[in-house]
């Protein structure tokens, strides 16, 4: 008798489990992914393919959400009715892009769309075959442990780098603040690309011989103290396209602003809440350029081992007018504002 | 859209989650010596995990075996390990916040090992690596000589785990868990013995944080975030679905390790399920500590629910 209780209640447990995951994960089904199910069932012509793309996006963040926009915008377009995208979340976890990428490759998706580093990383170690487009990614050699670099992978891999032109930035950090002594380069150690960017951006201060400094942050903890040490040593700080800075902006201007310190911003939004000035690179418009990259692969049948990584089709020099403002900064005449929805 | 979930792309996913479940298994292994044996909360494996990964990725990429990187990424581990355990015994800082000090730490120095990188790519295209998704993906005879390994890799283990803890020095482990004055009583250095177990369960995340890389085509050192929470799930799970198969059989240690791999297996397999079905998996992380809140208040509800039904009989 006891023993029927305790196996009932095991399997309660069990039950409870399983009721667990629809509650936990089911309860805002589909609000937030974006996995465009299709909308009507109407059409049947099934002369044309329907291509199935699995999306695997690191976090939720600004940049990349608009990435992964414009690659289903891209495709939408092209390809109409044709295509149905099932959009993964990793929350920032390696193990879950392993996963995600895994499941993508089981279900012999047509394409998968890694948006970030460790989700191409996971997609290119779960298969060989499927082609896989990255977006979002600073340097495709680095993230992809390729020795001699050709501008293609030569692999099932292609894609389109987020690398704004480091060498136009720091021309514009010297255009704007031609009297610099020392500029102070903040970003997150746990980041690569960032630290990718710190090192190009500090050989060009290097070679027109302007000094500058490291300030690096473990984590978001860590960005008062650092912002902090980095006013009271540097003229101007430059902060590549770091996630993990991204997310904190306000905070750094308020000691920025404080301090009467100008930020030179990797990016738009980095720019939006603490910078002066950017040269900015729109990150819906790389997923654009990825989902053209998709088409050509999916129904043009283009070789995507030899397609060459793409990057971004349009710079423009952007500056946040508030700041400028409080600051006394003039800016030249082909920046153009940085519109500020309240 | 439920009609177009495929169960049959579901059960391909299957052989992904089997062979991340048997490497998180491993994990687990470590995280039952400390929290099971020792009765430790031992936060340090979120760091270690990545140390072990970070030495392997590193030292395979100079060149080296893999499988003497695993070696390495093994004692790697056990000196993370080792250093909780000084912390704890012989400066007196209490246990959960030693482990936490050296994860913390951990950061700093996982950080070096990759050579001041945050990330570290290795490709299977340019290494034989001892696993890769690629692996579990392909059709050929790799995918078999990957999963016979890793199944023969877990067993080995667990023959080894078996009959270490079944040594004076073993036992002695599991005596310090028990009652800590009492082995101390019978003349065990409990300290000694503290330290030890901690170096042994942060090598074997250590060694699992190798393969995990390996598999994953990277070492980040971000990726032994949340470990903790999985090997606990791994660990508590398999305890309370097969608790009941393992009691009262011949070998019953070696069937409880045996069931915190399958603990840890069933918890990657749920995982697919979610995937599978499209929830959004920005809930996976309520769902997985709600899943270890849940199994671990089983014992203390069933000791509550039990005892009711004795005194009922008296």
């Amino acid at each position: 008798m006891k023993k029927m209780r305790k196996k009932l209640f095991a399997l309660a447990m069990a039950s409870v489990m399983g009721m667990s995951v629809l509650a936990g994960c089911g309860s805002d089904g589909g609000s937030s992914s974006g996995n465009g199910s299709s909308t009507s069932g109407g059409d049947s012509a099934s002369g044309d393919k329907k291509y199935v793309i699995g999306i695997c996006q690191l976090v939720e963040h600004e940049a990349l959400d608009q990435a992964t926009k414009g690659f289903e915008d891209a495709l939408k377009e092209l390809l109409g009715e044709n295509v149905e995208f099932v959009f993964q979340n990793a929350q920032n976890e390696q193990t879950n892009a392993g996963t995600i990428c895994n499941a993508f490759v089981a279900d012999k998706v047509d394409l998968i769309l890694a948006n970030a580093t460790s989700p191409l990383q996971a997609a290119a170690s779960a298969t060989a075959d499927i082609p896989i487009l990255g977006t979002s990614i600073t340097d495709y050699a680095e993230a992809l442990d390729i020795a001699d670099w050709t501008g293609a992978t030569g692999v099932n891999i292609s894609g389109t780098s987020d690398l704004a032109p480091l060498d136009e930035q720091e021309k514009m950090l010297l255009e704007l603040f031609p009297d610099v002594q020392t500029v102070g380069i903040l970003y997150c150690s746990a980041e690569p690309n960032s630290a990718y960017q710190a090192e190009k951006f500090a050989e060009y201060l290097t070679a027109d011989g302007i000094a500058y400094k490291e300030y690096t942050a473990a984590d978001s903890n860590e960005i008062q103290t650092i912002a902090s040490a980095a006013v009271q040593e540097c003229d101007v700080i430059y902060i590549p396209t770091d996630n993990t800075l991204a997310a904190y902006t306000e905070a750094i201007n308020n000691i920025c602003l404080a301090a009467k310190v100008p930020v030179i911003a990797g990016e738009e939004g980095i720019c939006k809440g603490c910078g002066v000035a950017t040269l900015s690179i729109s990150y819906y418009d790389i997923g654009y350029a990825t989902g053209k990259m998709a088409y050509e692969v999916l129904v043009n049948g283009a070789d995507i081992s030899t397609m060459e990584i793409q990057y971004a089709p349009n710079v423009t020099k952007k500056y946040n007018a508030a700041i400028c403002e409080e600051l006394g900064v003039t800016i030249p005449d082909d920046y153009v504002a940085i519109v500020v929805e309240e | 859209m439920l009609l177009s979930l495929n169960l049959n792309s579901l059960l391909n996913a299957m052989p992904g989650s089997i062979a991340q479940g048997l490497i998180w298994g491993i994990m687990a292994f470590g995280v039952f010596v400390t929290f099971r044996l020792l009765d430790f909360a031992d936060l340090t494996v979120d760091g270690s995990m990545v140390t072990g990964g970070a030495t392997a990725v590193m030292l395979i990429k100079a060149g080296v075996s893999p499988w003497i990187a695993l070696l390495a990424a093994f004692a790697a581990g056990m000196a993370a390990g080792f250093v909780t355990g000084i912390l704890h015994t012989a400066f007196g800082i209490p246990g959960i916040l030693a482990s936490i000090l050296t994860q913390l730490s951990l950061y700093s120095i996982n950080y070096n090992i990759l050579g001041k990188a945050a990330n570290q790519a290795i490709s299977v295209n340019n290494y034989k690596l001892l696993a890769s998704l690629r692996y579990v993906n392909s059709s050929g005879s790799d995918r078999i000589i990957f999963f016979a390994g890793l199944t023969a890799g877990i067993v080995i283990l667990i023959a080894v785990l078996y009959w270490f803890f079944g040594t004076e020095i073993g036992q002695a482990i599991r005596a310090t868990g028990c009652n800590e004055s009492m082995a101390r009583a019978q003349g065990i250095n409990t300290n000694f013995i503290k330290v030890l177990a901690l170096m042994i369960s942060n090598g074997l995340v250590g060694m699992s944080g190798a393969l995990y890389a390996q598999c994953q085509g990277a070492a980040d050192v971000n990726m032994g975030r949340g470990a903790i929470v999985i090997g606990l799930a791994a660990v508590i799970i398999g305890e309370v679905l097969f608790g009941k198969l393992c009691e009262k059989r011949k070998l019953m240690f070696a069937w409880t390790l045996l069931s915190v791999a399958f603990g840890a297996v069933l918890y990657y397999i749920v995982y697919a399920v979610v995937i599978w079905l499209r929830m959004p998996s920005e809930n996976m992380k309520l769902f997985s500590a709600a899943i270890v809140a849940l199994f671990l208040s089983i014992p203390y509800l069933k000791g509550k629910y039990g005892k009711k039904g004795v005194k009922r009989n008296v």
